[in-house]
């Protein structure tokens, strides 16, 4: 163990050395260890702001899809409802239309009846008038006798 | 010390005696002032590449430069800090590779605990608990290296006959980390307190004592856990060098072998531990320098 001079050139060389170290080395790894934690954090924030986005993403499109099918679904109840009304009017159309026809054929047939009548009226009254005038072998005067073939009518 | 036995370079790859072989161990690579000559040399018969003074490492005064250390210790600087540099211009952005990786992990290990035992605002504490951790595990890491590599090496006429690997088993080293972090804790300590808050720190002169010691202290015990470490393999391959020559069986080489690796497997335990350490402590008196009494 011998002190010698050989001490200063290791105090030279020490101080070299740290100031190597000071002026570039420790300040490189330093930045170096600095930018990349700032990347990595930059990194996990993007990444966690994306599952984010694509939570909202899934959100927006079951809400799309639900209200898609209460859309679907509330068209599929009108549609059947106004089919019903649909054929709820034709129902009662074809009623009405039915009366209407009956009763038109009911009134026909009235006035059928009536005109019959009328004609078997004025038949029957020719026929007496015929008969009465091969009874009396003489032209009945129609004039003269109307009350008497209107009575008869009427009887009739 | 040792530089007594400094022993002839042709008889390096002997053996014996054991403290020649010891002494030549723990001696560092000198190049220093020799006032016999009144000149600057290498250490007499260190290596044979460049010229040599007639003085011994024992012969050399104060100012006397451990080559090795010096020259080993910045070639470490320069692979780690390097390879942390270059780590930095291959960084990209996005996915880092596995390199960048690495060092950004020691990086945030280091920063953690800068930043989990240091509670006030520094910008040098960072950048120095990063040198000295990163630096002084460099240094450790060559008490791995095997004890003979060097020598076998300046056998096979690498030139230096004397190499020591590892600074941290040279005093020198240690101390002049320790000095740093006494400069920086006694700047935060006047930037924090004051000059007569660090005055009064010393009312009763033990203190002073404690002052000192705690920063020798931190020198020595690296110093001391690495020189322990390395003069452990040096001794197990003494005892069994000494088997080898006496007993000439080849077969004592596995022991040694098994022995040597079993150290070395606990020893990176100390190598790591001893670079945390010092690391830990820098960063505990710095925080107790900043710290409001």
């Amino acid at each position: 163990m011998n002190v010698n001079a050989t001490f200063f050139a290791e105090l030279l060389a020490f101080s070299i050395f740290i100031f190597i170290t000071y002026r570039y080395l420790w300040p490189s790894f330093s930045n170096i260890l600095d930018s990349r934690r700032e990347e990595i954090s930059k990194g996990l924030e993007a990444a966690s702001e994306s599952q984010k986005k694509l939570e909202e993403a899934e959100d927006a499109s079951r809400k799309m899809i639900e209200d898609a099918k209460n859309e679907a679904s509330s068209l599929i109840n009108q549609a059947g409802s106004r089919g019903d009304q649909i054929v709820e009017e034709a129902k009662t159309q074809a009623i009405e239309e039915q009366i209407k026809i009956k009763s038109a054929a009911e009134a026909d047939i009235e006035q059928n009846i009536t005109k019959a009548k009328e004609n078997l009226k004025q038949e029957v009254s020719s026929l007496v008038l015929a008969g009465a005038a091969k009874i009396l072998e003489k032209e009945v005067d129609a004039e003269s006798n109307k009350q008497i073939i209107d009575d008869l009518i009427k009887e009739l | 010390m040792a530089e007594k036995n400094v022993i002839d370079p042709s008889n390096v790859s002997d053996l014996t005696p054991t403290s020649d072989y010891i002494s030549h161990h723990l001696t560092n690579l000198t190049y220093g002032w020799c006032d016999k000559t009144e000149s600057w040399g290498f250490a007499y018969h260190q290596q044979s590449l460049f010229p040599e003074s007639s003085c011994k490492v024992s012969e050399m005064g104060f100012w006397a430069f451990h080559v090795d250390t010096i020259f080993m210790s910045s070639i470490l600087g320069i692979i780690f800090f390097g390879f942390f540099g270059l780590a930095i211009r291959a960084a990209k952005k996005g996915v880092p590779g596995k390199i960048q990786n690495f060092a950004e992990y020691v990086f945030e290990f280091i920063s953690n605990a800068v930043s989990s035992n240091f509670h006030g605002t520094s910008k040098i504490i960072g950048p120095l608990a990063f040198t000295s951790c990163v630096w002084i595990l460099a240094w450790n890491l060559m008490d791995l290296l095997p004890v003979e590599l060097t020598n076998f090496a300046g056998a096979a006429g690498s030139g230096f006959d004397y190499f020591k690997v590892l600074p941290t088993a040279d005093v020198n080293a240690p101390l002049a980390l320790a000095l740093v972090v006494m400069f920086f804790v006694t700047y935060y300590t006047i930037a924090n307190h004051g000059l007569g808050g660090f005055l009064k720190e010393f009312i009763n002169p033990i203190e002073l004592v404690g002052y000192f010691s705690k920063h020798v202290a931190l020198a020595l015990r690296l110093y001391g856990n690495l020189f322990a470490g390395e003069m452990i393999f040096i001794l197990i391959g003494i005892m069994f060098g000494q088997f080898l020559m006496s007993f000439g069986q080849t077969l004592w080489f596995f022991p040694g072998l098994i022995m040597n690796l079993a150290w070395a497997l606990f020893h990176i335990l100390i190598i790591a531990l001893q670079a945390y350490i010092f690391m830990m402590l820098t960063i505990a008196y710095i925080n107790l320098a900043c710290a409001k009494h």
